[in-house]
């Protein structure tokens, strides 16, 4: 392991948890929980058109008839969703601010102590970068210059006003409202998220970036992306999320489309790190995330990356429809569980084209008291001649009192098709413990190289900017643990 | 006639109906089944099944007058005949076998399986009608051959064996079902091993298609015991193979086989389940399955392994070919782990047969269907040539070549 890593590993451990910092800005709220009401507040602060509202009082009357799924392995408390608030901004906010320079200073220090300083990132990086404080987008930058390709990067409030033809064509087309009642919940009270349109033919120069941060107490986030890849395009989004800690239980329940048609490819990679609870299991985000993408078109690719090390709950199958022709779906997860934290996360692909294929790596590793379930489902449909899928999930345990386990779904109703699936649990190679150790290292730096390298599958499919920031991430959540 | 109606007339035929205990527990049963109804959609176990024959019945049982019979034809090898779910009372230094007595039932009466919530277990434990209860004394090498028959149309035979090997023992014992009527048989194996004690257990099902075939096994290892269970189903009718297996004493080790060859319209359901209790523990659930016309199939494994089963090695591999279209194949290989220090993998394949070894042996001059039989034994025939009995091997490789004359 270099110094460098080290170095990190040392600032982190005297830190906790890093982000764990709560900006004092007013905020603006209506009552605490779920109805009508609610739902028209929303609407008429985001200055919504009728049909907008009409669309989540739909999803609200599919909600209330709903109950939650109950497949995965979690324990948790009845949530109260009465006891949430379902709209929160930062106050002053019906202007947009037209640059940086107006906005609040206190933002901008929350966003440079979360090592994303918008004014360096947007010289140095060329991220451009779409920033979700809560639930109002606060800054978009680098927006001309995707305008002058013709590429549409906004928040989805901005999208509803603007481009009113897009979100009704494919708004809930790949997650229907009434799928299950998450969606319903988010399809009914979703604040804010991004948008993104890539017209045909167009590559887009960089990657897109949300920073998705959860400020305010008892503030359910409700976010909605929707990203279409037209034509011949390409598109890579990366998506962060950290949340300050508190005591209390929040709610997080995320809607993600994709839609890929003809030849076009999607990349969604997602860092997740929320506040997980601290070492007895207090507190902590409750992740509902619905991802989903359509592979509408023929030879479309939709890629999935995420890394998921932090939420007290988290809840998340992305998964890929894989409509057209040659499609391409894959999936790289990688899912680390420390304390009394609960992880259920998979993917499911569901083949439906000719030829399609579908690749699904995912590495899971449970520390302390936790519990690490991988959930996948593959199906192959009637017509789905000649499709393919690869599915390799593997397990890492360290300590005698966390669980993993694995539960895939595999169904071919095609002659032609051929899956294959493996998995392996085990605890860390002794003797590749014993190497390192012997080469000077210590029992937790030796943990820590030996998990990378579990991982590294995965995180090579991380854009740069992120896959130091997941290796660091792997690296800090070991973190206490081992020895 | 529902279930409810089913078991109010014909109380009095079914054991331990005068126990007011087991009475209570199967009103509770019944209650279960009026408030579930068999609710397909939140109990995948069901999937595939062709419900109307579970829930709509007709009960009818028969004690039939040929008594069923032991012979002793050679030194250590026993035949049973059982008849209807029942056989005779037979007693020696190294065997006892003796039917279901009303006092026995603190072996019969409960369900003692794993799963707890299996509605044809449970619809074994209401309407119990027949079984027997075999043990094997200590130090005994033994080999049992039991023939399952079933005599007349439209009986339904709930039944329930008691299978105990005793210290040091060891068991062969071939089960074989080949019935040709319309009946349904729902059949509950309880197996105990005690320590240091062997049984390696054979099913052979090869019904025709208007007999379903419900059978559930439970085994149970102690310390140093093996229980290996290999199940060959060419079964024309439906056949539900639900096997559990506890290892709860260190270093025992169980292995559930299963091979199923389907074809026409038929289904087949396919359970194993292995939870490890202890330390030192082996386990393997292996499953393969061949599928053709629209038959569907079903193959669920799950491996547990408990906090204190540490050392644990456990293994599953599940494969299925495609041979049609038409045929589908579900599977779910399960791991739920609780304890670090442990070897566990599973493996799940399901597809056509390799075009690349069809055109190899093609190029070398076979036909198509030819190159495709000689590529169906050899996925199989790693489990057909670890059979030693070679009376068995005989019988298997009789019924493949049939199974095989039918591909086209």
């Amino acid at each position: 392991m270099n110094s460098e890593t080290l170095n990190t590993l040392d600032t982190y451990s005297k830190n906790k948890y890093k982000y764990g910092f709560v900006t004092d800005i007013d905020n603006e709220k209506p009552k605490k929980g779920l109805s009508e009401d609610t739902i028209k507040f929303i609407s008429l602060k985001k200055n919504e058109p009728v049909w907008m509202l009409e669309w989540r009082l739909k999803a609200f009357s599919k909600w209330k008839k709903m109950k939650e799924p109950k497949w995965a392995n979690l324990n948790f408390p009845e949530i109260d969703y009465q006891d949430i608030y379902y709209y929160s901004a930062p106050k002053g906010f019906e202007k947009k601010p037209k640059d940086l320079s107006e906005v609040d200073p206190k933002l901008i220090e929350t966003y440079n102590k979360l090592g994303i300083p918008l004014e360096e990132q947007k010289v140095l990086a060329g991220v451009a970068v779409d920033v979700v404080f809560d639930s109002v987008s606060v800054a978009t930058t680098y927006k001309g210059e995707l305008e002058k390709l013709g590429i549409i990067f906004c928040s989805i409030g901005e999208a509803i006003q603007k481009h009113p033809d897009l979100i009704k064509k494919y708004l809930g087309s790949v997650i229907p409202p009434g799928d299950h009642s998450y969606s319903a919940l988010n399809s009914a009270v979703f604040t804010d998220g991004s948008f993104v349109y890539i017209p045909e033919g167009v590559k887009c120069p960089m990657e897109l970036s949300t920073y998705f941060r959860i400020n305010a107490e008892n503030t359910g986030q409700f976010e909605r992306t929707l990203i279409i890849a037209d034509k011949g395009s390409y598109v890579s989004y990366l998506e962060g999320c950290t949340a300050p800690k508190r005591d209390d239980n929040q709610l997080h329940a995320a809607n993600v489309e994709l839609i890929a048609l003809e030849d076009a490819e999607i990349k969604y990679s997602t860092v997740q790190n929320w506040y997980p609870g601290d070492e007895e299991g207090k507190g902590g985000i409750y992740n509902f995330v619905t991802k989903r993408g359509l592979c509408a078109g023929k030879n479309s690719k939709i890629s999935w990356t995420q890394v998921e090390t932090g939420s007290a709950i988290t809840w998340k199958y992305p998964s890929c429809i894989l409509k057209g022709d040659n499609s391409i779906g894959e999936f790289y997860s990688v899912a680390i569980t420390n304390n009394f934290q609960q992880a259920d996360t998979g993917t499911k692909m569901t083949h439906i084209g000719k030829n399609t294929k579908s690749k699904i790596i995912s590495k899971g590793i449970s520390l302390g008291k936790s519990q690490n379930t991988y959930r996948g489902e593959v199906s192959f449909l009637r017509k789905a001649d000649k499709a393919r899928n690869y599915t390799q999930c593997d397990s890492l345990l360290v300590g005698n009192q966390c669980g993993a386990h694995t539960v895939p779904y595999i169904d071919s109703k095609n002659n032609t098709a051929v899956i294959e699936h493996e998995a392996s649990t085990s605890k860390i190679n002794e003797d590749q413990l014993y190497y390192c150790r012997q080469r000077g290292l210590s029992h937790e730096e030796a943990v820590s190289l030996i998990v990378n390298g579990f991982c590294k599958q995965v995180l090579q499919e991380l854009p740069m900017e992120f896959a130091v920031e997941a290796q660091k991430l792997v690296s800090i959540s070991l973190e206490g643990s081992v020895g | 006639m529902n279930i409810q109606d089913n078991y109010l007339k014909n109380r009095k035929n079914i054991f331990f109906s005068q126990n007011k205990d087991i009475q209570n527990h199967r009103e509770k049963l019944i209650n279960n089944f009026v408030n579930d109804r068999f609710d397909r959609k939140n109990n995948e176990s069901l999937k595939n099944i062709n419900l109307k024959n579970f829930i709509d019945f007709k009960y009818k049982y028969l004690i039939s007058e040929e008594t069923s019979v032991i012979n002793n034809n050679q030194e250590n090898s026993y035949s049973i005949v059982s008849v209807n779910g029942q056989c005779s009372n037979f007693k020696d230094d190294k065997i006892e076998i003796t039917k279901i007595l009303d006092e026995d039932y603190n072996d019969f009466s409960e369900n003692n399986t794993i799963e707890k919530n299996d509605h044809f277990v449970n619809l074994n434990s209401l309407f119990l009608n027949s079984g027997f209860k075999i043990i094997i004394k200590n130090n005994n090498n033994i080999k049992i051959k039991i023939s399952n028959i079933v005599t007349d149309d439209d009986l339904t035979i709930f039944q329930k064996n008691n299978i105990i090997c005793q210290e040091g023992s060891s068991l062969n014992l071939i089960e074989e079902y080949e019935n040709k009527n319309n009946s349904t048989s729902n059949i509950l194996n309880v197996i105990k091993l005690e320590k240091n004690s062997q049984l390696n257990h054979f099913l052979i099902q090869d019904n025709s298609s208007n007999h379903n075939l419900i059978i559930t096994s439970h085994s149970s290892c102690k310390k140093d015991s093996t229980y290996t269970q290999k199940v060959y189903n060419f079964s024309e009718g439906y056949v539900r193979n639900f096997h559990y297996s506890e290892l709860i004493e260190t270093n025992s080790e169980a292995d559930l086989q299963g091979i199923f060859f389907l074809k026409d319209n038929n289904t087949s359901n396919n359970k194993t389940f292995v939870k490890h209790l202890a330390e030192d523990c082996k386990s393997n659930q292996v499953y393969k399955g061949i599928l053709n016309d629209r038959s569907k199939a079903t193959y669920f494994s799950n491996t547990h392994v408990d906090q204190v089963a540490q050392k644990t090695e456990g293994y599953q591999l599940s494969k299925g070919i495609l041979l049609s279209d038409n045929a589908s194949y579900f599977s779910k290989p399960e791991l739920k782990i609780y304890a670090d220090d442990v070897k566990c993998s599973h493996g799940s394949t399901i597809g056509p047969i390799d075009e690349n070894a069809i055109f190899y042996l093609r190029s070398r001059g076979m036909s198509k269907i030819a190159a495709t039989k000689i590529l169906i034994s050899s996925f199989i025939n790693e489990e057909l040539s670890s059979i030693d009995n070679q009376q068995m091997s005989e019988i298997i490789q009789k019924k493949l070549i049939r199974y095989l004359s039918k591909v086209k």
